[in-house]
């Protein structure tokens, strides 16, 4: 959990460098670094399940970008109920980040503000509605359809 | 290319809703751009750019963004658009900067 957390703090420090005239790569990064704490804050609360602690990390090594992006949960219609809204925050969320990610590392010709950079490491602040979930049935279910497995 | 999502041929409802999102939360938007394309893994997306006073932007930022995502979303089914709706923003003085097609 802590290099996820140090990926965040240090997307806060890219996206803050430069002052009034940031450079590019530094917002850039920034994004991209932002994308990657949450990636790996939910893979580690996936492997972490693996008794045998010198494998985890080959098994964190196995989630598929695309895959974690494609898992599909249908939340039932109504008014959702707090660990069901945590979670559809953090899905929105890695989606959102995944393809800003995409955008920041390979589309040269995307310009990006420091209000964009902003409200990208306010949506990576979903850390705090995945802890409060983290060890719930449904967030524990949903990371294995991250990882690849069908819905039960 | 998957198929043509059902929000390409409900283009007029789309302008509509984000128009009444845009009327609803000026001045602290000034206004708000969109475009159906594919995202990053194929699958058909709706960006949405979203141009805030620098007041908003400086002052309420998570505020403000979380106000346009949430009305966005209270007015557009993206589901039944077939749509992934992404948000991105930026504020006046900054698109002044950057004179930005796709923003103005």
């Amino acid at each position: 959990m802590a290099f996820a957390e140090d990926l965040l703090n240090d997307a806060h420090h890219l996206a803050a460098r430069g002052g009034k005239s940031p450079r590019q790569s530094s917002l850039r990064r920034g994004v991209s670094t932002a994308y990657y704490a949450l990636f790996h804050l939910l893979i580690a609360d996936f492997v972490v399940n693996w008794k045998t602690k010198d494998q985890r990390a080959r098994l964190g090594r196995m989630f598929e970008h695309r895959k974690m992006s494609q898992a599909i949960f249908r939340f039932k219609s109504g008014t959702l109920n707090p660990v069901e809204a945590d979670l559809q925050t953090v899905i929105a969320a890695f989606a959102q980040l995944q393809d800003d990610r995409y955008t920041a590392d390979y589309d040269v010709g995307t310009i990006w503000s420091r209000t964009d950079i902003a409200s990208t490491l306010a949506i990576a602040e979903a850390f705090v509605a995945w802890r409060r979930i983290r060890k719930e049935k449904i967030a524990q279910d949903h990371l294995m359809t991250m990882f690849g497995a069908r819905r039960a | 290319m998957p198929k043509v999502p059902a929000g390409v041929v409900r283009q007029s409802e789309i302008a509509e809703a984000v128009a009444e999102v845009e009327r609803s939360l000026a001045p602290d938007v000034a206004h708000i751009r969109y475009e159906i394309a594919t995202d990053w893994s194929g699958d058909w997306a709706i960006y949405f750019r979203v141009v805030l006073s620098d007041e908003a932007s400086q002052q309420r930022l998570r505020d403000i963004a979380t106000k346009v995502v949430g009305r966005l979303a209270d007015r557009l089914d993206f589901q039944a658009l077939d749509l992934f709706p992404y948000h991105h923003f930026r504020n006046e003085s900054e698109q002044a900067v950057l004179r930005d097609a796709a923003w103005a």
